[in-house]
């Protein structure tokens, strides 16, 4: 009784884990790695390209650059939650496939441990392919968002505030598109 | 009053008379054109050329004519070194040869005549030419780099859009 209802808890917190929007803690470390990289980078942009004079406008560079992960790190989170289930969906055929045939020379092993194995196997390879796209599909966004903008839409702008402007919509408006409901 | 002025007339007159006129006028010229038009505004075309004329004639008073245009020569220094010098719109500056045509005082006002009657200028006959070449100016390269940048982003935004979209369908 104590195995079975051990197993459920297990399950369930896969399920929990499954449907949660909240992210590991390693998952939040790449999040936000990548969504400081991410953000940093224009700086060259603007140091180089745009002339912007660095020390000048290092408080707004740092201010920006903090707004800007959160806000691309909230849009990876939202877009890995969106996609996860479709992954799992999608992977849970093959992921099955492979799993028996691994486990098929184990003869000792319940049927529910392999099912359990298979559910966290499944769980493991969305969770991995939905973080990897959300960070390639966010930063592509994002970056082509600033390049459309910093170059021809404010060209007119003085550099700090095509900085400014230009990170803060690329950034707000990809947190919010991540939000939007998913197209089914 | 009246006897200043026809003083002057006189003058002048004579002033005219004596200027001496080139025979057999031989150039040799040197030429520059800017060709950077990134960080330009006008193309400027500018030539510098010694005047040789047989009989040894010195400070004769040249105008020159190029695609329509008259200009005064300036006579840089004594021994016949001039030069003459425009500047065109990078649009309009075509790349290519350009002929500079040299006249004197009695050419030009010829050339001027020919202009005002409506004739054509080229029945006068200047007195040297010179040729300037134009090689083209550098606009820049074809496809600026941010416009390169922005190819690619798209285009990586676009693979991401469609791997997207076969996730979700």
């Amino acid at each position: 009784m104590s195995g079975k209802s051990k197993a459920f808890t297990k399950e369930e917190e896969l399920l929990l884990q499954d449907f949660s929007r909240n992210v590991s803690t390693k998952s939040s470390a790449l999040f936000y790695g990548n969504a400081f990289i991410v953000s940093a980078i224009p700086i060259w942009l603007f140091w180089r390209i745009h002339l912007i004079d660095l020390y000048s406008s290092l408080i707004s560079f740092v201010l920006v650059t903090i707004a800007s992960t959160y806000l691309v790190a909230l849009a990876y989170k939202n877009t890995k939650f969106v996609l996860k289930h479709k992954i799992a969906v999608k992977r849970e055929d093959a992921v099955t496939r492979e799993m028996n045939r691994k486990l098929a020379e184990d003869k000792k092993m319940s049927k529910k441990e392999k099912d359990e194995r298979i559910l966290w196997k499944k769980n493991e390879v969305a969770d991995y392919e939905a973080t990897t796209f959300s960070i390639f599909y966010n930063n592509a966004i994002f970056l082509a968002l600033v390049i459309l903008l910093s170059f021809y839409i404010l060209r007119t702008f003085s550099p700090a505030a095509n900085y400014t402007i230009s990170i803060g919509t690329a950034s707000g408006l990809l947190a919010l598109l991540s939000t939007g409901t998913p197209l089914s | 009053m009246n006897r200043l002025i026809v003083l002057c007339i006189i003058a002048v007159t004579t002033s005219l008379a004596l200027a001496e006129t080139c025979q057999k006028p031989e150039v040799s010229a040197s030429a520059y054109v800017t060709e950077d038009a990134t960080v330009l505004t006008n193309i400027a075309f500018t030539t510098q050329f010694t005047l040789k004329c047989s009989n040894g004639a010195k400070g004769v008073s040249l105008y020159a004519e190029v695609e329509g245009k008259t200009l005064p020569a300036v006579r840089l220094s004594a021994d016949n070194k001039y030069q003459v010098s425009w500047t065109e719109d990078i649009k309009k500056a075509r790349s290519g040869d350009y002929n500079v045509n040299l006249y004197d005082e009695e050419g030009y006002s010829a050339l001027r005549k020919a202009i005002r009657n409506g004739e054509d200028p080229s029945s006068v006959k200047p007195l040297a030419v010179v040729v300037l070449n134009n090689p083209g100016a550098y606009l820049g390269p074809w496809i600026n780099s941010e416009l390169l940048a922005a190819f690619l982003a798209a285009f990586v935004t676009y693979t991401a859009f469609s791997a997207k979209w076969k996730l979700l369908s």
